[in-house]
């Protein structure tokens, strides 16, 4: 759940969303705030003239006798919780509706009428001396009262609605942005795992912005597209047109082998020849195949191989040459066996490339392990030898396609097998490490599993 | 047998022609798809060779026309060099093997017969003999001349192989991929070891040899 807010809270159409939001309630409460200051102020203005104009009114009558009179006879009139009339006498007699005492909390207004003790509520009085008397006038602030409560109200029954409305139509929109830019990302996602026909699916709901995006986006989709396509019909044309040359000279060396005496010296020549244009199809047929792979082809027939059979296999079938060699081939599998998404026969290519450079660079005798393991949630397919390994300077090098160590110039190989080895692997999305086996070269692939 | 060749090369078709009339076929040769297609479709054929780039119509266009005709005839597919998508599509389109260019002679020869026997009734069967030797397929039991031979799994697949298709030559790579289950060449001489040791265990021991190399081409084991 946290994750999800915090994923939410990271996409920008709902951050967007959230603080727009945010201003606008902020707004709406200082707005309020100020028109309730500014209301209640004037109503405060309101009630003290009136209270000016009560104290005016009592200034008028002529002397103490006629003050009480009045105050008397307009407190019988008025409603205490409003109006609240009280006038100490120059012989100390209280008159009026109510008195004014003070204590340690402040003010209190308290009924002369012995069946309400206290008046409850904010009041605003006005004192004066009067005739050598006390004259005071109070006057409710409940109106002022009232008028929070009517802000509170307003408050409540607009403003919050408001903001929710607001929120989740916000939501809403962000949660319909964040879609778009999903289908733009998850198009994105397959144009750069090698799904060349990828595009984004633009929808007629889309902002201005997002389709200009989307269409941008294809349009570098469609010219790479086209780019590969190009290269492809390259390669494939150079495939065609080496193809009849090559098995022209396979026929003629074949008709010339009929031709000349078995165990003779052109017999010999011959053979030579043939092992010569075998060689060279290797190469090429290396090359094209690399350029596939590099293209991500091969990706669009992969299904599950168990890749602890392929060890199988291809260990045994190297077993015969190591013997040959004095090598010591061996495999150690944890697994019995271990799927994983790819193309069987690159995958056993890749091994077949790897056992055979351990073979053709280490000196009779020496040990070659093939390894499968599991770890950290990943599967490690390991070869290493404790032959004279590669120089670290070297390391990155011997990827490269056609780079030869300046000592192996003269062992047989084209230098494309570790390129390849490399090209099987990121297409498998698997990592290459040559790490030093101390003595030796080890070869680590970590395929996710 | 009778057999249809789509091949633009004129060097390369007149060659396996020739090859393959001196192995006693009939062998008709066109050069281009659209009349390969129309021999393809008037005649009856028991194997067609098709090359998968052909001037005018091309050879998968050719193989799926015949396929869509319901023409069943087995068809090797011939491709260009390292193209594995070219393989991939062809077999897709309904080829029932392919060869890559340069192909020797042998290993075409070897494949067109193994596509017009494809069908076998003795795959059902549960013991495979030829000659004095005997292969029981249940008690997976090896004997000749009534003598038991201890065979490796390996050994005992790949004497299988053979006794399936007897008296037909399998070339190396046929045998990598069938026996071993492995589409790609290693370059090693695995197959050439592993029939070394079987013929050390069937043969060496008798007088007769049951295992045939057949030059150029690959190995037998006779009839």
């Amino acid at each position: 759940m946290k994750d999800r807010i915090r994923q939410l809270w990271r996409s920008m159409p709902i951050r967007l969303a959230i603080l727009l939001v945010a201003l606008f309630a902020v707004v709406s409460l200082l707005s309020l705030a100020a028109s309730y200051a500014v209301t209640q102020s004037s109503f405060e203005q309101t009630i003290r003239a009136d209270l000016r104009q009560d104290l005016a009114g009592f200034r008028a009558a002529p002397n103490a006798r006629a003050v009480a009179l009045l105050v008397d006879a307009e407190s019988r009139e008025a409603d205490p919780n409003r109006l609240i009339l009280s006038y100490i006498g120059p012989d100390g007699r209280i008159y009026g509706n109510g008195a004014i005492a003070q204590d340690d909390e402040g003010f209190h207004i308290f009924s002369l009428n012995p069946e309400r003790a206290q008046f409850s509520g904010d009041y605003l009085s006005l004192t004066d001396t009067l005739y050598g008397g006390l004259i005071t006038v109070a006057r409710s602030r409940a109106e002022i009262v009232a008028l929070r409560d009517v802000f509170v109200n307003i408050l409540l029954i607009s403003l919050l609605p408001t903001v929710l409305i607001a929120l989740s139509g916000g939501l809403i929109l962000a949660r319909r942005s964040k879609r778009h830019v999903e289908v733009v990302s998850s198009a994105l996602d397959r144009m750069t795992s090698g799904d060349l026909g990828a595009r984004v699916t633009i929808g007629p709901r889309w902002s201005d912005d997002l389709v200009r995006i989307g269409g941008k986006l294809n349009q570098m989709a469609g010219a790479q597209e086209a780019q590969m396509k190009a290269l492809k019909g390259v390669s494939s044309d150079i495939a065609h047109d080496l193809k009849t040359p090559l098995q022209r000279v396979a026929v003629y060396l074949e008709e010339l082998e009929a031709k000349v005496d078995e165990d003779g010296e052109v017999a010999a020549l011959v053979s030579k020849t043939q092992d010569e244009v075998n060689d060279m199809t290797r190469v090429f047929q290396s090359l094209l195949q690399l350029a596939q792979v590099e293209a991500g082809s091969p990706r669009n027939r992969f299904e599950k191989v168990d890749l602890a059979q392929v060890c199988r296999t291809v260990v045994e079938v190297f077993e015969p040459s190591a013997v040959a060699s004095h090598h010591h081939l061996t495999l150690t599998a944890d697994l019995e066996e271990a799927f994983i998404k790819g193309d069987r026969a690159l995958l056993g290519q890749m091994l077949s490339n790897l056992i055979e450079n351990a073979l053709r660079h280490t000196p009779d005798g020496s040990h070659v392990s093939v390894q499968l393991t599991a770890q950290d949630g990943q599967l490690k397919l390991i070869v290493a030898d404790n032959g004279p390994g590669i120089p670290a300077d070297e390391k990155d090098k011997v990827v490269q396609r056609l780079y030869r160590l300046d000592r192996s110039r003269h062992t047989p190989g084209h230098g494309l097998g570790l390129s390849l080895v490399e090209a099987v692997a990121g297409l498998h999305g698997a990592t290459v490490e040559l790490a030093d086996n101390a003595p030796g070269l080890r070869v680590e692939l970590s395929f996710p599993r | 047998m009778k057999l249809l060749i789509v091949e633009d090369d004129a060097t390369t078709g007149a060659y396996i022609a020739r090859g393959l009339r001196e192995e006693g076929h009939v062998v008709d040769l066109f050069d281009d798809g659209k009349s390969g297609l129309i021999a393809a479709t008037s005649t009856s054929y028991d194997v067609m060779i098709l090359d998968r780039m052909l001037p005018g119509v091309d050879g998968l266009t050719v193989l799926k026309t015949l396929r869509g005709a319901g023409i069943k005839t087995p068809v090797l597919l011939l491709t260009a060099l390292g193209d594995v998508d070219d393989r991939i599509e062809g077999l897709h389109a309904g080829a029932d093997d392919y060869l890559a260019k340069p192909f020797v002679f042998g290993e075409l020869s070897a494949r067109v017969s193994a596509l017009a026997r494809r069908p076998q009734a003795i795959e059902n069967e549960t013991v495979l003999k030829t000659g004095d030797l005997e292969m029981n397929l249940i008690t997976r039991k090896v004997t000749r001349s009534g003598v038991e031979l201890d065979l490796l799994p390996r050994e005992f697949a790949l004497l299988e192989h053979l006794l399936r298709r007897k008296g037909r030559v399998q070339t190396r790579t046929m045998l990598l991929e069938s026996v071993w289950d492995i589409g790609f060449d290693p370059g090693t001489n695995v197959v050439e070891t592993h029939i070394s040791r079987l013929r050390a265990k069937v043969d060496k021991p008798f007088d007769r040899e049951l295992i045939e190399t057949v030059r150029g081409a690959g190995y037998r084991i006779a009839a």
